[in-house]
């Protein structure tokens, strides 16, 4: 489809994009400024840049510490997530399990309640009840991954049945025809068609766990404490250190441009729906 | 800030070094012998006071004694949530946690903590011969129960206070355009029609001469409860109404037809007088909580406030984060005729003494471990580099080193105050319900101060709420 | 056909994993809902008090307005963001110069955590400092307070909501759409349909699944909505933007009433489900009809 005029999609999208950059710009604003300076009147094109903050930050071995628990707890969970969704999806698609749309109803109710009072049972059941001897999955990475799984895993088969399912079983059917084991089925025939969807999962399971904030300040003390925990240390009742904290979302930006890079461009992976007709 | 980190441990050092003999150079290390290679984990909130303690006085304390002391620094929501959860439920994550001045007497009344003056008595070899009970200000009674037994040692104690700005007060143009409005001098108030008369004036200045200046900050957040604390704190207390005006002798009434003050004449009066204060402060008030309030004065733009001590200290002291260093004075609350006797006399009191201790919760697994860190950063010894880095005063002693005493002269005199004044201001109530009243009626404050409810009626309301709340919750029968 | 084991088994890690984090948890809350439990209470064990929870819940004027203002929420925010994320989808399906950056430019809000986004709206519209209202009494002279008016801080915690997870919406649409087949267009391109019988006839019936599943994830994170309200506006004025989330918030965490809390976690849950069900039924049945 050839655009007529190329130049109509660009400024759309470079006023969309200034809309959307504000926020952000304002945020880099903040991390520049000097303390005092942030609550007199504002000025929109800055002056002066008070790079103390991103030293501050960029010094701190404990933040550095965070951002990589944050890193790997993310991570681990995304593809947890995605791996599980995508089979939990590919099961309830292809095989007639018995109950399974009241499965599949089921499994988003997990993510449905507000966390608040969920928080005291998983602190007990981390603490006291999913434990080894003195190893206890709270205030562990791998407590954190599996806990996210929570709201996560639940969204990952959401977003993915769709995908699956419009995948036409009759490719299964001449795989198997063909003599395909289920597992080469499942990873030559549907997960190249599936790549747009279980990119966007990935993306957006990712993105919850980076951000989630209270069962992360909760269920750790001090190996697995997250970044969005780290930032909220900085809202204290002797002030909020908005300068710092703007600097660390500032930085934070990094890592999820990386990911999201490596992870986007299958999201429009050129596919061809020719292989089945009609 | 770093670097006075860093010249603070140093100075530490060589203070332990030299004022130590080498009998009390060694109870440390003999008496962390027996728990060496235990690492004491405690929660507070990632305040300067706190991480003093963590980034100085842990690493000190571990090199004398052995013992590794880890600090979690959260949230003030989440600082509360997980000691609270981890005294409930018993799972003894903590050995030490932050105890905020105003959450003493609910962990008291569930018996959380180790009973301090106790178990030193108990077990005298515990006892550091550099820590003593009395070397603390006044302020360590707010940790005590009926017998009078420690069950906190304070790490930060601060007065909210009326903070005015000098150099306005002093310029010769302003002091005759004062003079020639009202025909008075131009003075810090004592009285509350003065302090509303000069806020007045020096609105309407800033308004005539295009000056971004207004007479009086408020801290009006129409959704934060640091404007109920700011009215209920501080506001009321300068009217005669004492402890939110409910009487905990009287089955807890709140209301008047009950025998409380919560509605009283005194308290609907506060209200106007703070509501029309609030009405002349700047826009941003009525976002503002206690950091707003105090960036708001930082920033020059207003003449006067009551400004959280802990606060009142960079905006005297930090040019990095404030525009009126050395600009700043301190004075008493403007009072009602009585209060200030009532205070003296030790019937009421005039403003809040804020602060917090360090505690061992009965749960910890190394109760006698935490207990030489509590006293560790509870020695006189301490106290004066800890002053300087992160401005807050718990020792008596602390009040004469030549330090301090300097840097009083560069606060405008703040520690002066606290020195002389401070038994004129009381912490929180002894209540164990805090957080549930406050809860309770904040909504119906802020409704106040949208003005969807009238000033009087709201009051009614307010104070019928909170006898709802403490019938509902078994304190009121 | 094939064996249902097979079936069971790649089900199973879902199951378990969420039978131990989302099940036992969901337990514990429904018990805890019945009684009253809070630990500075006179009383500060849990005290059975069967249905009593609920029935205060019914009288309860903060609770129901609070799902008032929630719904109201929920609908402008979740709405808007799905029309605005379907033309954005379609806008970033065709080729043109800076493609890429502009889609990556577009998904920058939602690494931003819920406090940040929060704090730097609650900078930005701070009145009289903040940026917005600055240049709105500049420009139109228009005082922006959102400390004061209900309708100024609703607003803007619908504008904020917008930003921040449109792109959610965008990017799930995408997928979808990449993966649409160009046939049925082709032949309703060659049949002379115009623009607005190919969207309302070929396309929304394709999207479907997966304009429900982002309408419901969507919806459902909505209504559970904490940490940039918080930040913003703490739930005021008043009461106005104390959205059921920040309800809940407030009643366990300062409140520690742990035992009313957990039984508005149970009918905002309930609600939720019911909500939820009744869009499922009547965006499924009547397609399943028109067969």
């Amino acid at each position: 489809m050839k655009n007529q005029t190329p130049w109509l999609p660009v400024v759309l999208w470079t006023l969309i994009s200034l809309a959307t950059l504000f926020p952000i710009y304002w945020l880099f604003v903040i991390s520049v400024k000097q303390p005092f300076d942030l609550f007199s009147t504002p000025d929109v094109i800055l002056r002066s840049f008070f790079w103390k903050n991103y030293q501050d930050v960029l010094t701190n071995p404990t933040l550095r510490g965070y951002m990589l628990n944050s890193m790997i707890i993310s991570s681990g969970n995304a593809l947890l997530v995605t791996t599980l969704g995508f089979f939990a999806c590919y099961a309830l698609s292809r095989f007639d399990l018995a109950g399974k749309e009241s499965i599949f109803f089921w499994t988003i109710t997990n993510r449905m309640a507000p966390p608040a009072v969920f928080l005291l049972p998983l602190f007990l059941l981390l603490t006291q009840v999913y434990r080894i001897g003195d190893f206890s999955l709270a205030d562990s990475r791998l407590g954190m991954i599996l806990v996210y799984c929570s709201f996560n895993l639940p969204f990952a088969i959401w977003t993915l049945r769709p995908t699956v399912e419009g995948i036409p079983k009759e490719l299964d059917e001449a795989a198997y025809m063909d003599g395909a084991s289920p597992w080469t089925v499942l990873y030559d025939i549907v997960f190249p068609l599936a790549r747009p969807g279980l990119a966007v999962t990935l993306i957006l399971t990712w993105v919850f766990a980076w951000n989630e904030y209270l069962l992360a300040a909760t269920l750790t003390n001090f190996n697995a404490r997250t970044l969005t925990t780290g930032l909220s240390e900085y809202v204290t009742t002797t002030g909020t250190a908005w300068g710092i904290m703007a600097a660390i979302s500032m930085l934070t930006l990094v890592p999820a441009l990386i990911v999201f890079s490596v992870v986007q461009r299958h999201i429009v992976a050129g596919l061809t729906f020719g292989a089945v007709k009609g | 800030m770093n670097y006075v980190l860093k010249a603070s441990a140093l100075a530490l050092t060589l203070g332990l070094a030299t004022t130590a003999s080498p009998a009390r150079a060694d109870f440390w290390s003999d008496a962390g012998a027996k728990y060496k290679g235990v690492t004491l984990h405690g929660v507070t909130e990632s305040t300067p006071p706190s991480n003093y303690i963590k980034n100085v006085l842990a690493p000190e304390f571990e090199k004398k004694t052995g013992i590794k002391v880890e600090i979690e620094t959260t949230s003030w929501d989440q600082m509360y949530d997980k000691a609270i959860k981890d005294m409930e439920a018993k799972t003894g994550i903590y050995d030490m946690v932050y105890i905020e001045q105003d959450i003493i007497y609910s962990y008291l009344a569930r018996d959380f903590l180790v009973d301090i003056t106790k178990t030193l008595k108990d077990q005298p070899d515990l006892k550091a011969p550099t820590y003593d009970d009395s070397n603390f200000t006044s302020f360590a009674d707010y940790f005590k129960d009926a017998n009078g037994d420690l069950f906190g040692t304070p790490m930060e104690a601060f007065l909210k206070t009326y903070l005015y700005r000098k150099d306005l007060f002093d310029d010769p143009k302003i002091k005759e355009a004062f003079k020639k409005e009202t025909g008075k001098d131009l003075k810090p108030a004592t009285t509350h029609a003065e302090y509303t008369e000069i806020a007045e004036f020096f609105t309407k200045y800033g308004k005539d001469n295009g000056m971004e200046l207004w007479g009086t900050t408020a801290q009006a957040h129409t959704g934060h409860p640091a404007s109920w604390y700011e009215f209920f704190e501080s506001i009321v207390p300068t009217f005669g109404v004492y402890n939110w005006g409910i009487d905990a002798k009287n089955n807890y009434a709140a209301t008047v037809e009950h025998g409380g003050t919560m509605n009283g004449d005194k308290a609907k009066a506060a209200l106007k007088y703070w509501l029309h204060l609030r009405d002349i402060a700047p826009p941003e008030s009525t976002q503002s909580t206690w950091t707003e309030t105090a960036t708001t004065f930082a920033a020059g733009r207003v003449a006067q406030g009551l400004i959280y001590g802990e606060n009142a200290a960079w905006i005297a002291s930090d040019p990095a984060q404030s525009k009126v260093v050395g600009q700043v004075g301190f004075a008493l609350p403007p009072l009602e005729p009585g209060v200030l006797d009532d205070a003296k006399a030790g019937k009421g009191y005039i403003g809040y003494y804020d602060g917090g201790a360090f505690g061992v919760p009965v749960t910890s697994k190394n109760k006698e471990a935490s207990l030489l860190f509590l006293e560790f950063i509870g020695q006189n010894e301490v106290q004066p580099e800890w002053a300087i880095a992160a401005p807050r005063i718990t020792n008596k002693a602390t009040f004469d080193d030549p330090k301090v005493k300097e840097m009083d002269t560069k606060l405008g005199g703040f520690y002066t105050m606290l020195k002389d004044e401070g038994k004129l201001f009381a912490g929180a109530p002894p209540y164990p319900f805090h957080a549930q009243v406050r809860e309770a009626t904040a909504p119906i404050f802020y409704d106040i101060l949208t003005g969807k409810i009238g000033a009087d009626e709201g009051l009614d309301q307010m104070a019928a709420k909170a006898e709802e709340e403490l019938t509902s919750l078994g304190y009121r029968k | 056909m094939h064996s249902q084991k097979l079936g069971w088994l790649l089900l199973s890690p879902t199951i378990i994993i969420l039978g131990l984090f989302g099940i036992f948890p969901f337990i514990y809350v429904l018990w805890v809902s019945f009684h009253a439990w809070n630990p500075f209470a006179a009383n500060p064990g849990m005290v059975f008090n069967w249905a009593d929870n609920y029935r205060r819940l019914v009288f309860d004027a903060q609770f129901l307005a609070s799902l008032g203002i929630t719904l109201a929420f929920v609908f402008f925010a979740v709405v808007s963001e799905l029309v605005l994320g379907y033309i954005l989808a379609q806008a970033l399906l065709k080729d043109f110069p800076g493609k890429a950056v502009f889609r990556t430019i577009h998904t920058l809000p939602l690494i931003m955590a819920p406090i940040i986004v929060g704090s730097v709206w609650k900078l930005m519209t701070t009145p009289s400092i903040g940026i917005i209202p600055y240049l709105l009494r500049n420009w139109f002279g228009y005082d922006l307070n959102i400390g004061q008016s209900a309708v100024a801080a609703f607003t803007v915690t619908v504008i904020m909501d917008i930003w921040h997870w449109t792109p959610l919406v965008t990017l799930s649409l995408i997928a979808a759409l990449v993966s649409l087949p160009p046939d049925p267009f082709e032949q309703a391109q060659i049949d002379g349909a115009g623009k607005s019988q190919i969207f309302w006839h070929i396309t929304l019936p394709l999207i479907r699944p997966a304009l429900l599943a982002t309408v419901f994830i969507r919806l459902m994170d909505a209504l559970r909505t904490v940490d940039e309200v918080l930040m913003l506006t703490g739930g005021g004025p008043g009461s106005s933007t104390r959205y059921i989330g920040v309800h809940i918030f407030r009643e366990v965490f300062p409140k520690t009433n742990y035992g009313y809390g957990s039984a508005i976690s149970v009918i905002v849950l309930y609600l939720t489900i019911v909500v939820c069900w009744l869009l499922y039924v009547g965006l499924i049945a009547p397609r399943v009809k028109r067969g």
